[in-house]
Protein backbone atom coordinates (compact mmCIF):
# COMPACT_ATOMS: atom_id res chain seq x y z
CA UNK A 1 0.00 0.00 0.00
CA UNK A 2 1.36 3.29 -0.54
CA UNK A 3 -0.59 6.51 -0.07
CA UNK A 4 1.06 9.86 -0.60
CA UNK A 5 0.66 13.25 0.71
CA UNK A 6 2.90 14.90 -2.17
CA UNK A 7 1.97 14.70 -5.68
CA UNK A 8 5.14 11.92 -7.16
CA UNK A 9 4.63 13.93 -10.52
CA UNK A 10 3.18 11.31 -13.39
CA UNK A 11 6.25 12.48 -15.38
CA UNK A 12 9.17 11.91 -13.13
CA UNK A 13 7.45 8.25 -12.43
CA UNK A 14 7.39 7.65 -16.12
CA UNK A 15 11.17 9.32 -17.05
CA UNK A 16 12.72 7.27 -13.93
CA UNK A 17 12.87 3.92 -17.15
CA UNK A 18 15.36 6.25 -18.91
CA UNK A 19 17.01 7.52 -16.10
CA UNK A 20 17.77 3.82 -15.15
CA UNK A 21 19.10 2.77 -18.72
CA UNK A 22 21.32 5.58 -19.01
CA UNK A 23 22.42 5.01 -15.62
CA UNK A 24 22.76 1.57 -16.23
CA UNK A 25 24.96 2.26 -19.30
CA UNK A 26 26.96 4.58 -16.71
CA UNK A 27 27.56 2.21 -13.93
CA UNK A 28 28.42 -0.54 -16.45
CA UNK A 29 31.27 1.45 -18.38
CA UNK A 30 32.13 2.77 -15.19
CA UNK A 31 32.69 -0.96 -13.85
CA UNK A 32 34.13 -1.71 -16.96
CA UNK A 33 37.00 1.44 -16.99
CA UNK A 34 37.96 0.65 -13.79
CA UNK A 35 39.05 -3.29 -14.49
CA UNK A 36 41.03 -2.10 -17.35
CA UNK A 37 42.73 0.31 -15.14
CA UNK A 38 43.07 -1.68 -12.24
CA UNK A 39 44.79 -4.33 -14.90
CA UNK A 40 47.38 -1.86 -15.87
CA UNK A 41 47.47 -0.72 -12.19
CA UNK A 42 46.03 2.45 -12.53
CA UNK A 43 43.42 2.90 -9.55
CA UNK A 44 44.47 5.51 -7.36
CA UNK A 45 43.49 4.77 -3.20
CA UNK A 46 41.41 7.33 -2.84
CA UNK A 47 40.42 9.17 0.39
CA UNK A 48 36.65 9.16 1.00
CA UNK A 49 35.62 11.26 3.46
CA UNK A 50 32.05 10.22 3.17
CA UNK A 51 30.63 6.95 4.22
CA UNK A 52 30.20 4.48 1.63
CA UNK A 53 26.10 3.66 0.22
CA UNK A 54 25.86 0.65 1.19
CA UNK A 55 24.87 -0.19 5.12
CA UNK A 56 27.24 -2.31 7.72
CA UNK A 57 24.78 -4.62 9.48
CA UNK A 58 25.94 -6.60 12.67
CA UNK A 59 25.72 -10.31 13.59
CA UNK A 60 23.18 -9.84 16.01
CA UNK A 61 20.83 -8.88 13.49
CA UNK A 62 20.84 -12.27 11.67
CA UNK A 63 17.97 -13.59 12.97
CA UNK A 64 15.71 -10.67 12.56
CA UNK A 65 16.80 -10.65 8.80
CA UNK A 66 15.23 -14.51 8.09
CA UNK A 67 12.22 -12.15 8.10
CA UNK A 68 12.84 -10.90 5.09
CA UNK B 1 6.19 35.18 18.50
CA UNK B 2 2.39 34.19 17.49
CA UNK B 3 1.09 31.55 20.09
CA UNK B 4 -0.02 28.13 19.11
CA UNK B 5 -3.11 27.13 19.51
CA UNK B 6 -2.40 23.38 19.48
CA UNK B 7 0.31 20.90 20.88
CA UNK B 8 1.41 19.67 17.29
CA UNK B 9 4.08 20.45 16.21
CA UNK B 10 3.89 22.45 13.02
CA UNK B 11 6.42 20.63 10.83
CA UNK B 12 4.46 16.82 10.61
CA UNK B 13 0.72 17.88 9.97
CA UNK B 14 1.17 17.07 6.27
CA UNK B 15 2.19 12.87 6.99
CA UNK B 16 -1.21 11.15 7.14
CA UNK B 17 1.00 8.85 8.92
CA UNK B 18 1.04 10.26 12.32
CA UNK B 19 2.26 13.58 13.88
CA UNK B 20 4.51 15.14 16.28
CA UNK B 21 3.45 16.93 18.97
CA UNK B 22 4.15 18.21 22.60
CA UNK B 23 3.65 16.45 25.35
CA UNK B 24 4.74 19.26 28.27
CA UNK B 25 8.19 19.98 26.96
CA UNK B 26 8.83 16.01 25.23
CA UNK B 27 8.26 15.78 21.88
CA UNK B 28 6.70 12.85 21.04
CA UNK B 29 5.27 10.94 17.74
CA UNK B 30 1.83 9.75 17.29
CA UNK B 31 1.52 6.77 14.79
CA UNK B 32 -1.64 6.17 13.30
CA UNK B 33 -3.68 3.03 12.63
CA UNK B 34 -3.55 3.43 8.70
CA UNK B 35 0.78 3.35 9.03
CA UNK B 36 0.60 -0.09 11.86
CA UNK B 37 1.63 -2.40 9.30
CA UNK B 38 4.62 -0.50 8.16
CA UNK B 39 5.82 0.16 11.53
CA UNK B 40 5.27 -3.09 12.90
CA UNK B 41 6.98 -4.80 9.90
CA UNK B 42 9.70 -2.38 10.28
CA UNK B 43 10.27 -2.42 13.83
CA UNK B 44 10.07 -6.66 13.76
CA UNK B 45 12.35 -7.10 11.24
CA UNK B 46 14.89 -5.19 12.39
CA UNK B 47 15.16 -2.39 10.36
CA UNK B 48 15.07 0.63 12.78
CA UNK B 49 17.24 -1.57 15.04
CA UNK B 50 20.07 -1.50 11.96
CA UNK B 51 19.34 2.29 11.08
CA UNK B 52 19.86 3.23 14.77
CA UNK B 53 22.68 1.39 15.15
CA UNK B 54 24.26 3.09 12.59
CA UNK B 55 23.20 6.38 13.27
CA UNK B 56 21.47 6.76 10.11
CA UNK B 57 17.76 7.10 11.82
CA UNK B 58 17.22 9.10 14.92
CA UNK B 59 16.27 6.77 17.54
CA UNK B 60 13.61 6.19 19.45
CA UNK B 61 11.29 4.44 22.43
CA UNK B 62 8.05 3.27 22.11
CA UNK B 63 6.06 5.27 24.59
CA UNK B 64 2.42 3.38 24.92
CA UNK B 65 0.71 1.37 22.26
CA UNK B 66 -2.57 1.24 21.94
CA UNK B 67 -5.39 0.20 18.90
CA UNK B 68 -5.75 3.81 18.44
CA UNK B 69 -2.25 4.96 18.12
CA UNK B 70 1.38 4.01 19.20
CA UNK B 71 3.46 6.81 20.70
CA UNK B 72 7.30 7.37 20.47
CA UNK B 73 9.66 9.15 22.13
CA UNK B 74 12.58 10.25 19.62
CA UNK B 75 15.62 11.15 21.30
CA UNK B 76 15.43 15.11 21.83
CA UNK B 77 18.14 16.97 19.15
CA UNK B 78 18.77 20.21 19.98
CA UNK B 79 18.89 22.85 17.57
CA UNK B 80 16.97 21.97 13.78
CA UNK B 81 19.27 23.11 11.09
CA UNK B 82 17.17 23.71 7.57
CA UNK B 83 18.63 22.87 4.09
CA UNK B 84 19.03 26.85 3.59
CA UNK B 85 21.59 26.84 6.73
CA UNK B 86 23.84 24.46 5.36
CA UNK B 87 27.14 24.60 4.13
CA UNK B 88 27.70 23.30 0.30
CA UNK B 89 29.40 19.97 2.29
CA UNK B 90 26.27 19.58 4.69
CA UNK B 91 24.00 19.85 1.79
CA UNK B 92 26.23 17.17 0.05
CA UNK B 93 26.23 14.73 2.60
CA UNK B 94 22.45 14.82 3.60
CA UNK B 95 21.76 13.93 0.54
CA UNK B 96 23.98 11.38 0.10
CA UNK B 97 22.47 10.03 3.71
CA UNK B 98 18.80 10.00 1.60
CA UNK B 99 20.22 7.72 -1.26
CA UNK B 100 21.66 5.37 1.50
CA UNK B 101 18.78 5.09 3.11
CA UNK B 102 17.05 4.55 0.01
CA UNK B 103 18.80 2.23 -1.11
CA UNK B 104 19.09 0.13 2.00
CA UNK B 105 15.39 0.41 2.45
CA UNK B 106 14.71 -1.21 -1.13
CA UNK B 107 17.37 -4.13 -0.14
CA UNK B 108 14.73 -4.58 2.47
CA UNK B 109 11.63 -4.57 1.03
CA UNK B 110 10.84 -1.24 2.18
CA UNK B 111 11.31 2.50 0.31
CA UNK B 112 11.72 6.02 1.22
CA UNK B 113 7.90 7.46 0.73
CA UNK B 114 9.76 11.06 0.55
CA UNK B 115 12.52 12.37 0.30
CA UNK B 116 12.20 15.78 1.67
CA UNK B 117 15.37 17.71 2.55
CA UNK B 118 13.47 18.86 6.24
CA UNK B 119 13.43 15.00 6.90
CA UNK B 120 17.04 15.21 7.69
CA UNK B 121 19.07 17.70 9.87
CA UNK B 122 22.25 17.53 11.82
CA UNK B 123 23.31 16.06 15.59
CA UNK B 124 26.25 14.85 17.12
CA UNK B 125 28.32 15.86 14.05
CA UNK B 126 26.23 14.20 11.13
CA UNK B 127 23.51 14.33 8.97
CA UNK B 128 20.72 12.25 10.49
CA UNK B 129 17.39 11.14 9.48
CA UNK B 130 14.63 12.34 11.42
CA UNK B 131 11.19 11.58 9.82
CA UNK B 132 10.36 7.79 11.23
CA UNK B 133 7.08 7.41 9.17
CA UNK B 134 9.08 7.96 5.98
CA UNK B 135 9.39 4.37 5.32
CA UNK B 136 6.58 2.31 3.37
CA UNK B 137 6.38 -0.91 1.54
CA UNK B 138 7.91 -1.50 -1.61
CA UNK B 139 5.51 -2.61 -4.54
CA UNK B 140 7.70 -4.52 -6.93
CA UNK B 141 8.14 -3.08 -10.56
CA UNK B 142 7.40 0.54 -9.24
CA UNK B 143 9.15 3.41 -9.87
CA UNK B 144 10.48 5.62 -6.80
CA UNK B 145 7.74 7.75 -5.95
CA UNK B 146 10.25 10.36 -4.25
CA UNK B 147 12.44 10.54 -6.88
CA UNK B 148 11.39 14.15 -8.15
CA UNK B 149 11.14 15.46 -4.68
CA UNK B 150 15.25 14.01 -4.03
CA UNK B 151 15.84 16.08 -7.55
CA UNK B 152 13.73 19.09 -6.43
CA UNK B 153 14.96 19.03 -2.63
CA UNK B 154 18.85 17.65 -2.98
CA UNK B 155 19.78 16.62 -6.75
CA UNK B 156 18.72 20.14 -7.90
CA UNK B 157 19.94 22.57 -5.34
CA UNK B 158 23.31 20.96 -5.05
CA UNK B 159 23.82 21.12 -9.03
CA UNK B 160 23.11 24.63 -9.27
CA UNK B 161 25.34 25.59 -5.90
CA UNK B 162 28.12 24.08 -8.27
CA UNK B 163 27.28 26.49 -10.92
CA UNK B 164 26.55 29.65 -9.02
CA UNK B 165 27.65 29.08 -5.39
CA UNK B 166 25.74 27.80 -2.33
CA UNK B 167 23.72 31.25 -2.30
CA UNK B 168 21.10 28.94 -4.18
CA UNK B 169 20.28 26.89 -1.20
CA UNK B 170 18.64 30.52 0.14
CA UNK B 171 15.72 29.83 -2.37
CA UNK B 172 15.18 26.72 -0.49
CA UNK B 173 13.37 29.05 1.76
CA UNK B 174 11.38 30.13 -0.57
CA UNK B 175 10.70 26.97 -2.17
CA UNK B 176 9.81 24.89 0.56
CA UNK B 177 8.48 22.12 -1.46
CA UNK B 178 11.92 22.01 -3.74
CA UNK B 179 13.38 24.17 -6.43
CA UNK B 180 10.76 23.50 -9.64
CA UNK B 181 12.50 21.05 -11.92
CA UNK B 182 11.99 23.96 -14.80
CA UNK B 183 13.32 26.32 -12.94
CA UNK B 184 16.41 24.10 -12.03
CA UNK B 185 16.82 23.07 -15.46
CA UNK B 186 16.54 26.66 -16.86
CA UNK B 187 19.20 28.06 -14.97
CA UNK B 188 21.73 25.33 -15.90
CA UNK B 189 24.01 26.29 -18.59
CA UNK B 190 23.39 24.78 -21.99
CA UNK B 191 26.35 22.33 -21.60
CA UNK B 192 24.60 20.56 -18.62
CA UNK B 193 22.95 18.84 -21.78
CA UNK B 194 26.11 16.89 -22.41
CA UNK B 195 25.86 15.08 -19.68
CA UNK B 196 24.53 11.74 -19.11
CA UNK B 197 23.48 11.95 -15.44
CA UNK B 198 22.21 15.81 -15.50
CA UNK B 199 20.22 15.19 -19.08
CA UNK B 200 18.08 12.47 -17.52
CA UNK B 201 17.85 13.40 -14.09
CA UNK B 202 17.04 17.09 -14.81
CA UNK B 203 16.53 18.32 -18.37
CA UNK B 204 14.30 15.60 -19.66
CA UNK B 205 12.89 15.36 -16.59
CA UNK B 206 11.33 18.85 -17.07
CA UNK B 207 10.45 18.26 -20.50
CA UNK B 208 8.54 14.94 -19.01
CA UNK B 209 7.14 17.00 -16.33
CA UNK B 210 5.81 19.91 -18.55
CA UNK B 211 3.95 16.77 -21.19
CA UNK B 212 2.16 15.17 -18.54
CA UNK B 213 0.96 18.32 -16.29
CA UNK B 214 -2.57 18.07 -17.54
CA UNK B 215 -3.32 14.17 -16.36
CA UNK B 216 -5.62 15.25 -14.05
CA UNK B 217 -7.17 12.08 -13.97
CA UNK B 218 -4.48 10.34 -13.49
CA UNK B 219 -5.44 7.66 -16.46
CA UNK B 220 -2.08 7.06 -18.04
CA UNK B 221 -0.85 4.12 -18.00
CA UNK B 222 1.60 3.42 -14.24
CA UNK B 223 5.14 3.54 -15.44
CA UNK B 224 7.29 0.35 -14.26
CA UNK B 225 10.59 0.67 -12.71
CA UNK B 226 12.54 -2.88 -12.32
CA UNK B 227 14.56 -3.33 -8.94
CA UNK B 228 17.88 -3.24 -10.47
CA UNK B 229 16.44 -0.36 -12.60
CA UNK B 230 16.02 1.98 -9.11
CA UNK B 231 19.54 0.80 -7.65
CA UNK B 232 20.80 1.75 -11.10
CA UNK B 233 18.89 5.32 -10.50
CA UNK B 234 20.26 5.57 -6.42
CA UNK B 235 23.62 4.80 -7.21
CA UNK B 236 24.24 6.86 -10.38
CA UNK B 237 22.92 9.51 -8.33
CA UNK B 238 24.79 8.82 -5.19
CA UNK B 239 28.70 8.54 -7.37
CA UNK B 240 27.29 11.72 -9.35
CA UNK B 241 26.71 13.73 -5.68
CA UNK B 242 29.48 12.08 -4.31
CA UNK B 243 31.88 14.17 -7.02
CA UNK B 244 30.61 17.23 -7.09
CA UNK B 245 32.69 20.22 -5.77
CA UNK B 246 31.77 23.70 -5.19
CA UNK B 247 34.63 26.60 -6.65
CA UNK B 248 33.93 29.80 -5.12
CA UNK B 249 36.23 31.87 -3.50
CA UNK B 250 35.67 32.50 0.72
CA UNK B 251 34.35 35.59 1.61
CA UNK B 252 37.03 35.22 4.52
CA UNK B 253 39.38 33.01 2.55
CA UNK B 254 41.85 32.35 5.50
CA UNK B 255 41.05 34.83 7.92
CA UNK B 256 42.84 33.75 10.95
CA UNK B 257 46.14 34.21 8.78
CA UNK B 258 44.81 37.35 7.74
CA UNK B 259 44.24 38.64 11.15
CA UNK B 260 45.39 42.19 12.47
CA UNK B 261 46.87 41.26 15.18
CA UNK B 262 49.88 39.22 16.63
CA UNK B 263 50.10 35.66 17.41
CA UNK B 264 50.33 36.72 21.25
CA UNK B 265 47.02 38.87 21.27
CA UNK B 266 45.59 35.96 19.94
CA UNK B 267 46.45 33.78 22.69
CA UNK B 268 45.24 36.72 24.85
CA UNK B 269 41.85 36.42 23.49
CA UNK B 270 41.73 32.54 23.81
CA UNK B 271 42.84 31.87 27.52
CA UNK B 272 40.46 35.41 28.86
CA UNK B 273 37.87 33.48 26.89
CA UNK B 274 38.49 30.12 28.42
CA UNK B 275 38.55 31.85 31.43
CA UNK B 276 35.33 33.36 31.54
CA UNK B 277 33.65 30.54 29.69
CA UNK B 278 35.35 27.96 32.87
CA UNK B 279 33.40 30.40 35.16
CA UNK B 280 30.25 30.37 33.40
CA UNK B 281 30.12 26.42 33.02
CA UNK B 282 27.49 26.42 30.09
CA UNK B 283 25.73 23.13 28.82
CA UNK B 284 25.44 25.42 25.71
CA UNK B 285 27.08 27.72 24.06
CA UNK B 286 26.35 29.79 20.15
CA UNK B 287 29.17 31.29 18.50
CA UNK B 288 27.72 33.91 16.43
CA UNK B 289 30.20 35.02 13.42
CA UNK B 290 32.30 32.38 14.53
CA UNK B 291 34.20 31.66 11.59
CA UNK B 292 35.34 28.13 10.91
CA UNK B 293 35.18 27.70 14.81
CA UNK B 294 38.90 28.32 15.88
CA UNK B 295 37.56 29.83 19.31
CA UNK B 296 34.67 27.85 20.17
CA UNK B 297 36.95 25.21 19.47
CA UNK B 298 39.25 26.59 22.30
CA UNK B 299 36.05 25.48 24.87
CA UNK B 300 34.98 22.47 23.09
CA UNK B 301 35.89 20.12 25.40
CA UNK B 302 33.89 22.07 28.19
CA UNK B 303 31.05 22.70 26.93
CA UNK B 304 28.56 19.63 26.07
CA UNK B 305 26.53 21.54 23.06
CA UNK B 306 28.28 24.13 21.02
CA UNK B 307 27.08 25.98 18.17
CA UNK B 308 29.17 28.00 15.64
CA UNK B 309 27.38 30.04 12.79
CA UNK B 310 28.55 32.00 10.61
CA UNK B 311 27.78 34.14 7.15
CA UNK B 312 30.57 32.71 5.36
CA UNK B 313 29.14 28.72 3.60
CA UNK B 314 32.71 27.96 3.11
CA UNK B 315 33.73 28.66 6.89
CA UNK B 316 31.15 26.60 7.90
CA UNK B 317 31.80 23.76 5.48
CA UNK B 318 35.38 23.68 6.96
CA UNK B 319 34.43 23.88 9.93
CA UNK B 320 32.26 21.02 9.56
CA UNK B 321 35.11 18.88 8.11
CA UNK B 322 37.64 19.60 10.64
CA UNK B 323 34.43 18.51 13.36
CA UNK B 324 34.12 15.30 11.35
CA UNK B 325 37.45 14.58 11.33
CA UNK B 326 38.46 15.02 14.88
CA UNK B 327 34.97 13.52 15.87
CA UNK B 328 33.74 16.57 17.39
CA UNK B 329 30.18 15.42 18.16
CA UNK B 330 29.70 18.45 20.29
CA UNK B 331 30.18 20.98 17.61
CA UNK B 332 26.90 21.92 15.10
CA UNK B 333 27.75 24.16 12.38
CA UNK B 334 25.51 26.34 10.64
CA UNK B 335 25.21 29.30 7.55
CA UNK B 336 23.39 32.61 9.32
CA UNK B 337 23.56 36.24 7.66
CA UNK B 338 22.95 37.50 11.13
CA UNK B 339 21.16 40.67 9.09
CA UNK B 340 18.56 38.96 8.00
CA UNK B 341 18.39 35.35 9.87
CA UNK B 342 16.19 32.59 8.30
CA UNK B 343 12.64 33.72 8.94
CA UNK B 344 9.38 31.24 9.75
CA UNK B 345 8.45 29.64 6.51
CA UNK B 346 5.96 27.34 4.98
CA UNK B 347 1.92 27.03 6.17
CA UNK B 348 0.83 29.50 8.42
CA UNK B 349 4.38 30.67 8.34
CA UNK B 350 4.94 28.06 11.26
CA UNK B 351 6.05 24.92 9.12
CA UNK B 352 10.18 25.76 10.17
CA UNK B 353 10.50 27.86 13.02
CA UNK B 354 12.41 31.05 12.67
CA UNK B 355 15.82 31.52 13.70
CA UNK B 356 15.36 33.96 16.27
CA UNK B 357 12.10 31.44 17.71
CA UNK B 358 15.16 28.28 17.33
CA UNK B 359 17.50 30.02 19.22
CA UNK B 360 15.29 31.27 22.02
CA UNK B 361 14.42 27.40 22.62
CA UNK B 362 18.00 26.31 22.34
CA UNK B 363 18.50 29.41 24.92
CA UNK B 364 22.29 28.97 25.49
CA UNK B 365 23.89 29.60 28.47
CA UNK B 366 26.43 31.69 26.52
CA UNK B 367 26.56 33.71 23.66
CA UNK B 368 29.92 34.66 21.48
CA UNK B 369 29.83 37.74 19.55
CA UNK B 370 33.62 38.31 18.78
CA UNK B 371 34.87 41.04 16.58
CA UNK B 372 30.76 40.77 14.51
CA UNK B 373 29.95 43.96 16.20
CA UNK B 374 31.68 46.46 13.95
CA UNK B 375 30.19 44.26 10.81
CA UNK B 376 26.36 44.62 12.33
CA UNK B 377 27.02 48.40 13.45
CA UNK B 378 29.20 49.45 10.83
CA UNK B 379 28.27 47.32 7.72
CA UNK B 380 24.28 46.60 8.49
CA UNK B 381 24.28 50.24 9.56
CA UNK B 382 22.38 48.38 12.96
CA UNK B 383 22.21 50.91 15.83
CA UNK B 384 23.58 49.59 18.83
CA UNK B 385 20.30 49.26 20.91
CA UNK B 386 19.11 47.29 18.53
CA UNK B 387 21.45 44.64 18.41
CA UNK B 388 21.74 44.42 22.04
CA UNK B 389 18.05 43.98 21.81
CA UNK B 390 18.97 40.90 19.08
CA UNK B 391 21.69 39.26 21.22
CA UNK B 392 18.71 39.13 24.31
CA UNK B 393 16.18 37.67 22.70
CA UNK B 394 17.66 34.45 22.96
CA UNK B 395 21.45 34.67 25.26
CA UNK B 396 21.51 34.81 29.01
CA UNK B 397 25.60 35.73 28.80
CA UNK B 398 26.94 37.66 26.09
CA UNK B 399 30.86 37.60 25.92
CA UNK B 400 31.78 40.63 23.08
CA UNK B 401 34.32 41.97 21.34
CA UNK B 402 34.41 45.10 20.34
CA UNK B 403 36.86 46.54 18.25
CA UNK B 404 37.65 50.54 18.80
CA UNK B 405 37.92 52.94 16.51
CA UNK B 406 41.09 52.99 16.62
CA UNK B 407 41.36 48.96 15.14
CA UNK B 408 42.83 48.92 11.65
CA UNK B 409 39.35 46.72 10.25
CA UNK B 410 37.06 49.37 11.98
CA UNK B 411 38.93 51.83 10.43
CA UNK B 412 38.69 50.40 6.63
CA UNK B 413 35.25 50.48 7.26
CA UNK B 414 34.79 53.85 8.50
CA UNK B 415 36.94 55.28 5.53
CA UNK B 416 34.01 53.45 3.04
CA UNK B 417 31.63 55.50 4.58
CA UNK B 418 33.45 58.37 2.71
CA UNK B 419 31.62 61.93 2.99
CA UNK B 420 29.07 59.77 5.49
CA UNK B 421 31.70 59.17 7.59
CA UNK B 422 30.66 61.52 10.47
CA UNK B 423 27.33 59.55 10.83
CA UNK B 424 29.31 57.31 12.19
CA UNK B 425 30.50 59.04 15.02
CA UNK B 426 28.17 57.34 17.44
CA UNK B 427 30.29 54.10 17.19
CA UNK B 428 32.72 53.96 20.28
CA UNK B 429 33.07 52.59 23.51
CA UNK B 430 30.41 54.98 25.41
CA UNK B 431 27.70 54.98 23.19
CA UNK B 432 28.27 50.60 23.07
CA UNK B 433 27.88 50.73 26.74
CA UNK B 434 24.38 52.98 26.38
CA UNK B 435 23.04 50.90 23.75
CA UNK B 436 23.84 47.56 25.33
CA UNK B 437 23.30 48.49 29.37
CA UNK B 438 19.26 48.73 27.81
CA UNK B 439 19.02 45.14 28.05
CA UNK B 440 22.08 44.01 29.69
CA UNK B 441 24.69 44.81 32.63
CA UNK B 442 28.56 44.60 32.15
CA UNK B 443 29.90 42.01 34.59
CA UNK B 444 33.52 42.48 32.98
CA UNK B 445 35.62 44.33 31.12
CA UNK B 446 38.88 43.67 29.59
CA UNK B 447 41.52 45.18 26.94
CA UNK B 448 42.96 42.91 25.08
CA UNK B 449 46.64 43.19 25.11
CA UNK B 450 48.12 44.08 22.00
CA UNK B 451 44.94 44.66 20.68
CA UNK B 452 42.55 47.62 20.06
CA UNK B 453 39.77 45.48 21.41
CA UNK B 454 37.93 45.47 24.33
CA UNK B 455 36.00 41.98 25.61
CA UNK B 456 33.13 42.57 27.24
CA UNK B 457 31.32 39.89 29.56
CA UNK B 458 27.91 40.79 29.59
CA UNK B 459 24.46 38.91 31.37
CA UNK B 460 21.07 39.92 30.13
CA UNK B 461 18.77 41.67 32.64
CA UNK B 462 15.85 40.78 30.62
CA UNK B 463 15.40 36.88 31.57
Amino acid sequence: MNFLYFDPGLGAMIVQAVVAAAAGILLFSKGVMYKVKGFFGLNKEEEDPYDSIDVEEKESETDAKKDN
Amino acid sequence: MPKKTTDFHEASFRDPSGAMFYDEKVLRRRINPIYFPQYTKLKESGFFKTLHDNSLLISHEETAVSEAEIIITPEPIPFITNPYEWSFEQYKHAALHTLKLQKYALSKGFILKDASAYNVTFHKGAPIFIDTLSFDFYEEGTPWRAYKQFITHFFGPLVLAKYHGSEIFKMMQTHIDGLPVKLIASMLPGKTKLSTTLYTNIHLLAKMESKHSEDYKAETKVAKLSRKGQENVIDSLYNYIKDLELKEASEWGNYYTKTNYEQQAFEGKKTQIQEWVSLLKPQRLIDIGGNDGTFARTVLKNVPDVIVTDIDANAVGQNYEMARKQKESNMLAFVCDVLQPAPGIGFNNTERNSLIERLHNYAPDVTMALALIHHITLSGNVPFEKSAEFFAKFSTHLILEFPTREDSWVESLLVRKREFINHFDFYNEVSFEEGYQSYFTIEKKVTLPGTKRILYLLKNKTR
